[in-house]
């Protein structure tokens, strides 16, 4: 038992907050495009992505490269953490608008 | 680096618990082969779902037997999905029965990537058909990204009480190490420990886009029993359709 609280206790010392340096860079969602479409970040660090979505309608932000998938609803916000990145281009696209809604980020 | 550093150290806690012997558990009459849960939750988005294990064992008591569970779920709110289930079986080719049924709720507690580790907790109320059989469960989850790879832990707290079923704790482990090869193949290991079987081996995961808004999960693997009390080895299959 005393093994299993450890292990429970690691995992919550692991749970710290993200630094309170971590960038934040704005996008928008307007008429299903992302505004802007590219987003310049450095590498090596987290970054707090804030998506307003000014459309009535959901969307989702989603990246394989980045390892993110999260629906915006309409006339709202969300947050989204990514990185520490490598240099390198990371596209992301709404997928429920993917013909228009595309975007990439570009860690350098 | 450091992130890779801590990422390894996540998975060898998580492999050296299971190795240490992490106690029992597994629906103590059932198995513990399942699926590896990750603690994400979509807004909106509605699941059907298929899961099959099928065990193979020189056990004649549970050699052949196949499980199948099929569920609807609906992410109701920003972080809560809820999931309802039928859980089915048979063997050997006979006709498929209702077993029971069970219900989920899964609670994403933290964002993804704004923690060293992401956090979610799911908790589960099951009913076996036609006996006073219940179990109520719950489960911490984490789940590290570390570059390409991505490890994930399920520590599982059970409560089984009925007529016809001694009242009993158990515990479970299952843990999920992933490469993010590509979206639609993404090799994995996956390690179970239980009351009735301590086992891992490979899985295969992957995703195809379905059109707007619509998405086929699928996992496949194998699980071989490494105590001679575990069966030889567990076949796991599951396919998801997002909407």
């Amino acid at each position: 038992m005393s093994r299993r609280l450890g292990l429970l206790l690691t995992f919550a010392v692991c749970a710290v907050p993200a630094r309170a340096a971590t960038p934040v860079i704005e996008i928008e969602i307007r008429d299903h495009l992302f505004l802007p479409s590219e987003v310049r970040v450095p590498a090596g660090q987290k970054i707090k992505l804030v998506v307003y979505n000014r459309d009535p309608t959901p969307e989702e932000f989603e990246s394989y490269e980045l390892n993110r998938e999260k629906v915006v609803m309409g006339s709202s916000k969300a947050v989204i953490f990514i990185g520490p990145l490598k240099p390198g281009e990371y596209p992301f696209f709404g997928e429920f608008n993917p013909k228009t809604a595309q975007g990439i980020v570009i860690a350098e | 680096m450091r992130e890779q550093l801590r990422g390894a150290r996540f998975c060898v806690i998580a492999l050296s618990t299971l190795m240490s012997g992490f106690s029992a558990g597994a629906m103590a009459d059932g198995f513990v082969v399942d699926k590896v849960y990750h603690p994400y939750v979509n807004p909106i988005e509605r699941e059907l779902e298929y899961r099959s294990i099928f065990v193979e064992s020189d056990d004649a008591a549970v050699d052949g037997i196949q499980i199948h569970q099929f569920a609807f779920a609906h992410a109701f709110a920003e972080r809560f999905r809820g999931e309802f289930y039928l859980i089915g079986a048979n063997r050997h080719g006979d006709n498929l029965s209702l077993e029971g049924f069970e219900a989920e709720l899964l609670w994403q507690l933290t964002e993804q990537g704004e923690y060293w580790a992401d956090w979610g907790l799911l908790f589960e109320l099951e009913k076996e058909r036609g006996k006073d059989i219940q179990e109520l469960s719950s489960a911490v989850i984490a789940e590290k990204e570390f570059g390409q790879w991505a490890g994930t832990v399920n520590l599982w707290l059970i409560y089984e009480w009925g007529g016809d079923v001694n009242n009993e704790w158990e515990t479970e482990l299952k843990a999920q190490l992933r490469y993010r090869y590509a979206r639609f193949f993404e090799p994995a290991i996956e390690l179970y420990s239980g009351q009735d079987f301590k086992g891992l081996g490979p899985v295969a995961v992957g995703s195809a886009r379905m059109g707007e808004g619509r998405k086929l999960l699928w996992e496949l693997g194998i699980i071989f029993g490494v105590d001679s009390d575990s069966p030889d080895q567990i076949y796991r299959v599951m396919l998801e359709y997002e909407f």
